[in-house]
């Protein structure tokens, strides 16, 4: 024992190193966010996580990106003066695909930490609690929001290579951005709220779809019933404040960025609809937060 | 030592509405391992969460290595590494994966993270399973991956929480190993739970034990001994290798019984019982006589007896 010094390096043995020590540098609390955000955000598509799980978002994306292929084919070779549908409406028109994305994606990035308890162990890490649920719900916003910026982008340069003006496109397509990131926020809001509570997957996923999906239809029924039957105009843009789809596209319609409502969005209900908008947004950030504030506190 | 503590508590409680997890605890915590012992519901894990700042303390004060707990909750996360009691771990994420996220959740850039995660679930024994998702490994396993993702950053203080928990025999024992590794070898302080009375002594510098929220006892794990005085040891083999270690732990004057597979010896005299002479003599002789010590711990019949003195119920 006595004779063997530390370093007689025998050949052939392996040497146990022993523990070693970290003494790099620790970074703060923003970058340790940043990691988490961006974690987050290619767990969305299923990115670094096993190859079954980027199934559903690859084929979700595909499926909403294959009608702005064909309409660019068509736009280029037959030479249309416009896009046969605005920016705006094409995220409208594939909203199923959009709220199936949030509603399938959001327990990936809300369920998965609560239902395995791994929340424990980060929030027994620097991240506090309320924290981690805003970067959780920034991951999902822009996940959702390049789930129809990307359909535009196709849309866009579709537009410029058949030769269309370039500063109406522009201007359509901003629009159309402003609208998508106002409809990320509130989408990413609700599915997280939702598959937050809702831990078991398929349950979180219906209840998402019963939010966005089934009471949107709800919604726009009400809306024709109320438009055809009633005679006044008040009821179908009051009842537009019920779901996010109805307030993105009341907003696209008042901001005349190509987007049909039953009836037209305009005067006081335009601030209206974009308080209740902001307001939706702001109550699923604070259930988010109250939510995990919860169970750190298990 | 003249080192600050590695945690002091001044008069700490923690009540769940009407339910008294912790009432007025003051006790300090040093360096190596301390056992925290205390029957189901004692308030060992109410302890830790609020150590860590995750639960809000009903009253009282506490600092986790200079760090007081109510203002500097984060602070005190990014040096100390939490091993919880239940399960905690993704089933569809290897270790190695998990870890790593892990070591950058607490601060670690990219590659000091994957490298940390390699050096760290090589010291708690995860092998090529490490590669594998977690759903499918073992408890012991499992326990190895929890107590990795805790050490992943290299922290000065380690909560360990029921880290023997649903083990066998040989699983515990090596989880045990790993603890004292962690105190002595790693040099990182451990604070380590148990509801077994006796499991902790062999490991732990130190030992805390609660009773219903209150502090029972705290002591070095020697004091424990003296206190407590008895000892069990276990030998490879038979009744006769027992009795062959009995009969010569006898003649260097211990008083020794069989009891089961185990010999067990009276409170030694006070000569033998400072400073863990004891032990060595115990071993000493076990090697002379070429057994293989199995197990070396104090009476546990006589650590329950700590409760008894204590006035309450174990
Ligand atoms: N979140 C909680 N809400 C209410 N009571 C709790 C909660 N957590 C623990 N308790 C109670 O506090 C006491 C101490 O629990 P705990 O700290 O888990 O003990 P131990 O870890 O020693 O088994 C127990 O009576 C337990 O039932
Ligand atoms: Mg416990």
């Amino acid at each position: 024992m006595s004779d063997l010094s530390p370093d007689a390096g025998r050949p052939g043995v392996i040497h146990d190193l022993g523990y070693r020590h970290f003494d790099g540098a620790r970074e703060g609390t923003p970058a340790i966010a940043r990691t988490l955000f961006v974690t987050g955000l290619r767990h969305a598509y299923g990115l670094g996580r096993s190859g079954k799980s980027k199934v559903m978002p690859f084929v979700l994306l595909a499926m909403s990106l294959l009608p702005a292929t064909i309409v660019v084919g068509v736009v280029v070779l037959t030479g249309l003066g416009e896009l046969p549908v605005s920016y705006a409406d094409y995220t409208n028109q594939t909203q199923l695909l959009v709220s199936l994305f949030a509603a399938a994606q959001a327990p990936v990035l809300f369920s998965r930490d609560l239902r395995h308890r791994s929340i424990v162990l980060y929030l027994a890490r620097p991240l506090p609690a309320p924290l981690f649920a805003v970067v959780r719900w920034a991951s999902l916003t822009l996940a959702i929001f390049l789930f129809t910026a990307i359909p535009t982008v196709v849309l866009f340069a579709g537009a410029m290579l058949a030769g269309l003006d370039k500063s109406d496109q522009t201007t359509a397509v901003l629009k159309a951005v402003v609208l998508q990131a106002l409809l990320a926020l509130m989408l990413a809001g609700v599915s997280g709220l939702i598959s937050s509570v809702s831990l078991r997957r398929g349950f979180a996923v219906v209840g998402s779809v019963m939010a966005l999906i089934v009471l949107t239809g709800i919604v726009t029924v009400l809306q024709n019933i109320a438009y055809y039957e009633g005679d006044s105009e008040t009821v179908p843009v009051a009842l537009g404040l019920f779901s996010p789809w109805s307030l993105v596209n009341g907003l696209a319609n008042a901001w005349d960025a190509g987007v049909d409502t039953p009836v037209p969005v305009d005067g006081a209900w335009v601030p209206a609809y974009a308080i209740v908008a902001v307001l939706l947004v702001a109550a699923c950030l604070l259930g988010l937060v109250a939510r995990f504030r919860k169970v750190g506190s298990r | 030592m003249g080192l600050a503590p590695v945690i002091s508590t001044a008069g700490l409680t923690k009540h769940y509405g009407t339910v008294h997890a912790l009432t007025d605890l003051t006790v300090e915590v040093g360096d190596g391992v301390t056992g925290l012992v205390g029957a189901n519901g004692a308030g060992k894990s109410t302890l830790i969460k609020v150590l860590l700042g995750l639960l809000e303390p009903t009253g009282g004060h506490a600092s986790v290595l200079g760090h007081d707990i109510e203002h500097e909750g984060q602070e005190i996360r990014r040096l100390v590494g939490y091993m919880p009691e239940h399960d905690c771990l993704p089933p569809d994420v290897s270790a190695s994966d998990f870890v790593v996220h892990m070591a950058r959740m607490s601060g670690l850039g990219a590659s000091a993270a994957r490298e940390r995660a390699a050096d760290v679930l090589r010291h708690v024994g995860l092998d090529e399973e490490r590669y594998r998702p977690m759903g499918g490994y073992s408890t012991g396993m499992k326990q190895r991956a929890k107590l990795a993702q805790a050490l992943a950053h290299d922290p000065r203080l380690v909560f360990l929480d029921e880290p023997t928990n649903g083990l066998d025999p040989a699983a515990r024992t090596d989880m045990l190993n790993l603890v004292r590794r962690i105190g002595t070898e790693f040099g990182i302080a451990a604070l380590v739970t148990s509801h077994l009375l006796g499991e902790l002594e062999q490991v732990s510098d130190h030992v805390i034990v609660l009773d219903g929220g209150h502090l029972l006892r705290s002591s070095a794990t020697g004091d424990f001994l003296q206190r407590t005085g008895g000892l069990l040891v276990e030998v490879v083999g038979t009744e006769t290798e027992r009795d062959r270690l009995g009969e010569a732990l006898a003649q260097r004057g211990l008083t020794c019984r069989p009891r089961g597979t185990m010999v067990a010896i009276d409170p030694p005299p006070p000569e033998l019982a400072e400073g863990g002479a004891v032990h060595d003599l115990i071993r000493d002789v076990a090697a002379d006589l070429g057994l293989g010590l199995m197990r070396l711990q104090p009476d546990r019949r006589h650590l329950e007896d700590v409760f008894l003195e204590g006035g309450t119920r174990v």
